[in-house]
């Protein structure tokens, strides 16, 4: 019994020590922010703990070409901020000496909503996403080990990632956690439509754009589906195979027939700058995104069921819809400062 | 204000000769157990590359990397709980001696009569996000493209294998339902005493002949390449679920 009791006693003061280092080590954290009414984040910032200086090392990481093998591009080539971090005019990104992928560079924002990464979903958390560009022969090119040694001999890094994580070593936990701490925070919540549906000042729809919402509330949000404007699933929107590229989308990743030419639902936030449209950005102009539901969908064993039977919109419909789809337009996200790369250093 | 300091002080000492009796007590009635990892072919050690090995198919194959995950090692005594080691994730490498020797400590003093293992990496592991350790990305066991760490592989060469550099790789992985990797498997232990502060050694065979063998024959002329989780991969898996086997143990 006695001996219970210390052993308890042992316990609580341990408890009271790691506390105390708690709350002098982490005096910068910040609280991760979840807009009113949307879902809990999928990813967790209980395992990689959110500090300043963890954002800002993520973010000097994102914009530094030290990634790349001939450091020529970071991630920041193709994420621009100021186009919600896609390649604005680019259906395909160029890597490292001009080769080419095979998607259109995908938005970032709202990761932490996602539950999994890449047009065809193959990343399953958002601290690993990176490997895929930082080792993609025709991205980054990049092998890892490389990488973390070039860090380590980069005294500038060391000193950041002693800032963010009390240890000069560079490793690749932490250089993937510093990048999550910045990919994570990009987060769109405050355009027109976000307005509207605080009920913040007098803002309201227009008569189109109303007409444009409930066209949307009919038609789309089955799969883009509010307020995150994506159910993060997989679908067949009836695109044609592209002969030269092959690209069967998740079927890759699943090995299962039923997921061919099925690619992510992407969000439609602040989709008025992210253009070019669809995986392999294949067109330019929303209109012409509306006028593939309307007249070009293919028909095909995988096709969502939506959209099966044709999807009839008048020329106004088209026209509100687009004018609602820029109410999804988030300037304080683009024009946001926090975003853009250190200039200070 | 003096008073104060005194009281201050005394706690310290006090928690600080807490401290010192919990490691004590913690270090009491436990000992280590030393684990080497012996790869081979069949009963010979395998030497990588230069050395030809007579697979059950009948041909002649080179291996020139074989590298597994070995984790969750539990030790079982007779009518008590398995002892785990804690966050047991082990990357074997038969070209880094390092690595095939996986020390545990604060094992409870005991005769033990089992020990078992998985090869390759649990489920919750996979979608754990940016690991460090042996669970590092960096140690090339990793698929980035379809997230999760590879089980085992080998890497070898055959002249039967019609291919580039008559080359063959299994890289095993996939940790999602019905292509799931993971094997369990256990050994018999013949009374393996593990003694306070003391170090029993155990000494295991990592057999690559298994990979071949059963249940089904691999011929290397026809399967040369298994690198996604899928049907293959399971087979490949199953062959090897029985490579770890027992080679003696030392007691103190």
């Amino acid at each position: 019994m006695k001996y219970k009791r210390i052993h308890i006693l042992v316990l609580s003061a341990f408890v009271i020590f790691i506390c105390s280092a708690f709350i002098f080590t982490n005096e910068k954290e910040i609280k991760f922010f979840v807009p009113k009414g949307w879902p809990k984040p999928n990813y967790d910032f209980k395992n990689n703990p959110l500090t300043l200086n963890g954002f800002d090392l993520g973010k000097e990481l994102f914009y530094d070409p030290i990634l790349s093998s001939d450091s020529s591009i970071s991630c920041a080539s193709c994420h621009l901020s100021f186009t919600a971090f896609t390649h604005a005019d680019h259906k395909l990104s160029h890597g490292i000496q001009g080769l080419i992928g095979t998607r259109n560079s995908l938005v970032l924002m709202n990761l932490v909503w996602n539950k999994s990464f890449m047009w065809d979903g193959g990343v399953n958390n958002l601290e690993v996403q990176a490997i895929n560009p930082i080792t993609n022969p025709v991205e980054m090119n990049s092998k890892l080990v490389d990488v973390i040694a070039r860090l380590n001999s980069s005294s500038k890094y060391r000193r950041l990632f002693y800032k963010a994580f009390k240890d000069s070593v560079v490793n690749s936990q932490k250089l993937f956690k510093s990048l999550a701490q910045f990919t994570g925070n990009l987060v769109s919540y405050n355009s027109k439509y976000d307005s509207i549906m605080r009920h913040e000042g007098n803002v309201e729809f227009t008569v189109s754009e109303l007409n444009g919402y409930s066209v949307f509330k009919k038609n789309c949000s089955s799969c883009h589906t509010e307020p995150l404007f994506t159910n993060n699933s997989f679908e067949n929107n009836g695109l044609s195979l592209d002969t030269v590229l092959k690209d069967f989308g998740r079927m890759k990743v699943t090995q299962s027939k039923s997921d061919s030419l099925k690619f992510k639902v992407p969000s439609l936030r602040n989709i008025e700058f992210s253009a070019p449209y669809f995986h392999d950005g294949r067109v330019n102009k929303l209109k012409d995104v509306l006028e593939h539901y309307t007249s070009g969908v293919i028909q095909s064993p995988t096709l969502a069921s939506q959209l099966k039977q044709n999807v009839n919109l008048t020329k106004q419909d088209k026209k509100d819809l687009i004018a609602f789809l820029k109410t999804l337009t988030d300037k304080y996200f683009l024009y946001n400062l926090q975003y853009r790369q250190n200039i200070y250093q | 204000m003096n008073f104060r300091i005194n009281i201050a002080n005394r706690i310290v000492f006090f928690i600080l000769f807490l401290f010192a009796i919990e490691f004590f007590s913690a270090q009491n009635n436990s000992g280590t157990l030393k684990i080497k990892i012996h790869p081979v072919f069949n009963q010979t050690q395998l030497i990588l590359s230069d050395h030809g090995y007579i697979n059950t198919h009948g041909d002649s194959v080179y291996i020139d990397d074989f590298k597994f995950y070995l984790c969750k090692l539990c030790l079982k005594k007779e009518g008590a709980n398995s002892f785990c080691e804690v966050e047991s994730y082990h990357l074997v490498d038969a070209e880094d001696s390092v690595t095939q020797t996986i020390v545990i400590k604060n094992i409870p003093e005991g005769t033990y009569s089992n020990f078992s293992f998985n090869i390759g990496v649990d489920s919750l592991k996979n979608v754990s996000g940016a690991l460090t350790g042996d669970l590092d990305p960096i140690k090339g066991m990793y698929w980035a493209w379809n997230t999760g760490y590879i089980a085992a592989r080998i890497i070898g060469h055959s002249k039967v294998c019609k291919t580039l550099h008559n080359e063959f790789e299994f890289h095993i992985g996939g940790y999602l339902s019905p292509y799931n990797s993971l094997r369990k498997n256990s050994i018999k232990l013949d009374d393996l005493k593990i003694v306070s502060s003391k170090t029993t050694v155990l000494e295991l065979y990592a057999d690559v002949a298994e990979w071949f063998k059963t249940p089904v024959t691999i011929d290397v002329s026809k399967t040369n390449s298994v690198v996604l989780p899928n049907k293959q991969a399971m087979i490949m898996a199953n062959n090897y679920s029985d490579m770890i086997k027992f080679k003696k143990s030392i007691n103190p």
